[in-house]
């Protein structure tokens, strides 16, 4: 190129190099931090392969349509690929499957929210108070993760079953799910909360004593609106866990339909070789638990925002 | 409002926090409690507010005995030296709250805040939340919160503790000032001795859960009780085996000095230097001098001078 004047501009537009245009400019945005980047692509293909390919798979058998499930044995391993939105509803909104789906759904809300108010006031006395045992009881909070599932059922069945040694019958019964589902859950109420509560200012309560505030309205005022993110990060866990949950109340729902719970209802599906109707069902489950999560998720953020 | 306290202690496990302090804090003084870390100053300042009870003694307000009524009802208000703000409240929402607790009608309530936030110059913060604020806005905001219940005594913990110097010097002026317009009793807390001097027109110097010596503050500087108090009070040197102010000694020529030596550095800090010198008795002292005699003396190290006190000269 000729470079004879120093201010040749139209040299110096040749040497620069242009910017990238069309999908080239896409392409290396969206590529460069995921494909670039070797730890992302084993993000991807991790969640793909635990999280995110079952769960299609399920939603896509679920609005299958399906002939071969009923009927012939060999036909539930065939790759179902039409699209059957009908399919879907008339599976969800099956009697049976209507009730269960209901029965979950204020069973867990339920929960939830005695477990909230519960797991507020054990993260309290394990954070504040002083006593002996203290250690030990925070060990046993954990214990609903460690046991399997069904092992609490046989329990709660051994205290609250027919052959109640306090004479509380509670099987088959919803109080004997509710139950259940408070025993399973209580963990996550309780350790959502906690840490927050360890570390709040304890001046700014001060602060509300001296300025004349008592207990309770310290407590509504200023304690209680820091905590609200972790109580609502709490309640979503606790919800999510309770509809799903099925090991610990298999045994005192004892299957008769006024305590078959959404996901007692899906493993009598599958006891049926029901494949698609409880692939439905499922799929109503989940977007219900996604739905629970995804608004306690945002809440809890707004509340956050101005806490930081 | 006065304060009068009579043999309060405070024990922690077996740690003497306050041990048998008796003071009096005068109706609209403006008092400094001062003292090292550990010397108890702000536990005496708790157990004042009222969040912490006594072992023994007595805390008197304005002639009522409240040693055992509860904070919430002593009347005072309480600056904590980090803020304590309440962060899910906006700036207005945190003055107000001590007000709304005493269920004043809402009228009264945005009448008195927007008083006091034009007192504590906020006036445009009113919906800010305080994460937005800067640190001496917080502070400012958690005074206006403390006096919007208009109390009988303001209690401030290190008032100016978490911030840096520029900003220190600014509110410790502002606070003097807002002390001359609004006279209530008024007693800070403070390891700075600086800043105690400054802004306070009582000081209360404590040690080891001890009050060594109170008064006012030139008093104290000119006759401290104890070599403790002289030291904290202020520059201190030895001279002879005495605790002396620096500037209270002169170099002058070899003949002439008490004690011979020979200068080991100079120090210069704009108008004033330091000037260090090592004793023929073996000790070493500083010299607090300006700028001007170190020039016309033609001081400069390893030259040998002598040292004596300036009131030898009068």
């Amino acid at each position: 190129m000729p470079t004879a004047t120093p201010l040749d501009t139209t040299s110096l537009k040749v040497h620069s190099s242009p910017a990238p245009s069309g999908w080239r400019r896409v392409a290396s945005r969206l590529s460069l931090p995921l494909l670039m980047g070797g730890g992302g692509t084993l993000i991807v293909a991790y969640l793909s392969i635990i999280v995110i390919l079952p769960i299609a798979a399920m939603v896509s058998h679920g609005f299958s349509i399906s002939i071969g499930t009923k009927g012939a044995w060999f036909e539930f391993w065939r790759w179902h690929v039409a699209f059957g939105f009908r399919t879907f509803w008339d599976a969800v909104t099956a009697v049976g499957a209507r009730n269960a789906i209901l029965l979950s759904l204020w069973l867990s809300l339920a929960v939830a929210t005695i477990n909230a108010v519960m797991g507020v006031a054990i993260a309290w006395v394990l954070v504040r108070d002083r006593f002996f045992g203290r250690t030990f009881l925070d060990s046993v909070i954990d214990l609903p993760f460690a046991l399997p599932t069904i092992v609490a059922g046989v329990v709660l069945l051994a205290i609250y079953g027919p052959d109640s040694p306090i004479h509380v019958d509670l099987f088959e019964t919803w109080m004997g799910l509710m139950l259940a589902l408070l025993f399973v859950t209580l963990p996550f109420s309780v350790r959502s909360v906690q840490p927050v509560l360890a570390s709040l200012d304890l001046d700014s309560e001060a602060a509300a004593r001296t300025l004349g505030a008592g207990t309770v309205r310290t407590f509504v005022s200023v304690v209680l609106p820091s905590l609200w993110p972790s109580v609502l990060a709490g309640f979503g866990l606790a919800f999510a866990r309770a509809i799903g949950e099925f090991g610990s109340i298999s045994l005192i729902a004892g299957g008769i339909p006024r305590t078959t719970t959404a996901s007692y209802y899906i493993f009598n599906l599958t006891s049926g070789f029901l494949w698609t109707d409880a692939a439905a069902v499922s799929t109503a489950l989940l977007v219900i638990s996604l739905i629970v999560l995804v608004s306690a998720n945002v809440f809890s953020r707004r509340f956050q925002r101005r806490l930081l | 409002m006065s304060i009068s306290l009579s043999h309060l202690t405070k024990h922690y496990g077996k740690t003497n926090a306050v041990n048998d302090v008796s003071a009096e804090i005068g109706h609209g003084s403006l008092t400094a409690i001062l003292g090292p870390s550990g010397s108890g100053k702000s536990t005496l300042l708790k157990l004042i507010s009222g969040l912490e009870r006594p072992d023994e003694g007595t805390v008197v307000i304005d002639g009522d005995d409240v040693t055992k009524v509860d904070p919430r009802h002593r009347d005072i208000g309480f600056c904590f030296q980090h803020y304590a703000p309440f962060r899910h409240m906006n700036v207005a929402k945190n003055v107000a709250f001590g007000l709304k607790v005493r269920r004043r009608p809402a009228k009264e309530i945005d009448a008195r805040v927007d008083e006091l936030l034009a007192l504590v110059k906020l006036e445009g913060k009113a919906k800010s939340y305080p994460s937005q604020l800067s640190g001496g806005e917080r502070q400012r905001m958690a005074l206006a919160r403390a006096l919007a219940i208009e109390p009988r005594v303001l209690l401030l913990d290190e008032p100016f503790g978490a911030l840096d110097a520029v900003v220190r010097a600014e509110l410790r002026h502002w606070l003097k000032e807002l002390h001359g317009q609004i006279h209530v009793t008024t007693v800070l807390v403070t390891h700075d001795q600086q800043e105690a001097m400054e802004v306070a027109d009582q000081l209360i110097v404590m040690r080891s859960g001890r009050v060594v010596q109170s008064g006012n503050p030139l008093s104290l500087y000119e006759s401290p009780a104890t070599d403790f108090v002289h030291e904290f009070l202020g520059p201190s040197t030895m001279f002879q085996g005495q605790v002396t102010r620096p500037h209270d000694l002169e170099l002058v020529s070899v003949y002439q000095g008490t004690v011979k030596g020979r200068i080991t550095s100079i120090v210069s800090l704009g108008f004033e230097a330091q000037v260090t010198v090592e004793l023929s008795d073996g000790t070493t002292t500083w010299v607090q001098l300006s700028r001007n005699e170190i020039s016309t003396m033609g001081l400069r190290v390893a030259l040998l001078v002598g040292v004596r006190r300036r009131e030898d000269d009068v």
